[in-house]
């Protein structure tokens, strides 16, 4: 699958870079990541500029993050509600868009590059649950540049090995990303625990 | 054990099983990067081969080879600034198979390191 995606980019170059990373930021499976990591190998091996990948991966994520923050914002509220419907579990979504409040910023700025699958959800519960669209766009830029920067920056120096950088990456990535949705569902269920325990005193 | 598991199943059910589901990810994922580290730390396993999606350039700075003796290498390289072209891609636009094209370029590799290795031993 790895050839396929260099063979994509080798062909269409920077367009196919700016198409994937839009769409991977609205949940579709597209291995983005590897898009990148070959854009930067061709950077180094001289077939492809090194703005136009960069502005196209950078543009590309911005907009589709934004364009996934905007459908959470007017299209989450029939989710958010379902949700709410037992008692525990309001209280426990309460507390949740509490932390987001708090400490939404950050959970975008790191779903951006650190646990990029995670991205395209962070975005709609984070326009679904209020937060505001400043820090929302700003915490999504700083991260989408770490991102571009990361995975480019990976191609260009691993070029030669980029078959084995790319799949060291997608484990490693994926790895994270399943530790933090297991540690989420941990907390999450501790607070029902707690929440129905409360109720019953 | 069972009775706790019962209990967040219970409690939570569609919680419990994301979380069973990531655990398994988990576990899975973190078999296949000790495998990985094993089978890389060889050494014997780290060359790279030729392939079709690959460029010339790319070919040329992987395998530390002047770009233009690739590109001559592999006649009918014409860059196209932005549009790079594959070995696929020349394959395709002058009628031959790709593994023609991978035997040159090998073969190319091959040469230069002959001389490379010629021009130290001289020295």
């Amino acid at each position: 699958m790895n050839e396929a995606i260099f063979a994509l980019v080798s062909e269409y170059g920077v367009y196919v870079i700016f198409a994937s990373a839009f769409l991977s930021c609205l949940a579709l499976p597209i291995p983005t990541s590897l898009m990148m990591l070959s854009g930067g190998a061709f950077i180094v091996a001289g077939d492809l500029a090194a703005a136009p990948v960069v502005l196209a991966a950078f543009g590309g994520a911005v907009l589709g993050d934004q364009a996934g923050f905007l459908i959470g914002r007017y299209g989450g509220a029939p989710v958010i509600g379902r949700i709410a419907r037992s008692p525990a579990r309001r209280a426990v979504l309460t507390r949740a868009q509490a932390l987001v409040n708090r400490h939404g910023a950050l959970g975008v700025f790191l779903s951006t590059w650190l646990i990029a699958p995670l991205g395209p959800w962070v975005n709609f519960v984070a326009g679904a649950t209020g937060l505001t669209w400043v820090r929302f766009a700003i915490s999504d830029i700083l991260g989408e540049a770490i991102w571009v920067s990361l995975y480019v920056g990976l191609g260009y120096g691993f070029a030669s090995q980029i078959d084995t950088i790319a799949t060291l990456m997608g484990n490693i990535v994926g790895l994270v990303a399943a530790l933090c949705v297991a540690g989420a569902m941990v907390l999450w269920i501790r607070a029902v625990l707690r929440a129905g325990h409360l109720r019953h005193h | 054990m069972m009775s706790f598991l019962k209990r967040i199943w219970t409690a939570a059910p569609i919680a419990t099983a994301i979380l069973g589901i990531a655990m398994a990810i988990v576990l899975l994922l973190s078999v296949r990067l000790v495998a990985f580290w094993i089978y890389w730390a060889d050494p014997n396993h780290r060359d790279q081969t030729v392939a079709a999606w690959m460029t010339p350039g790319y070919i040329a700075y992987s395998w530390d080879i002047p770009r233009p003796a690739m590109l001559e290498a592999l006649s009918g390289a014409t860059p196209r600034p932005g549009r790079p072209m594959s070995l696929q891609d020349i394959a395709d636009a002058n009628g031959v198979g790709v593994e023609d094209l991978i035997v040159a370029a090998e073969a190319a590799i091959a040469a230069h390191r002959r001389s490379d290795a010629e021009g130290r031993g001289n020295e």
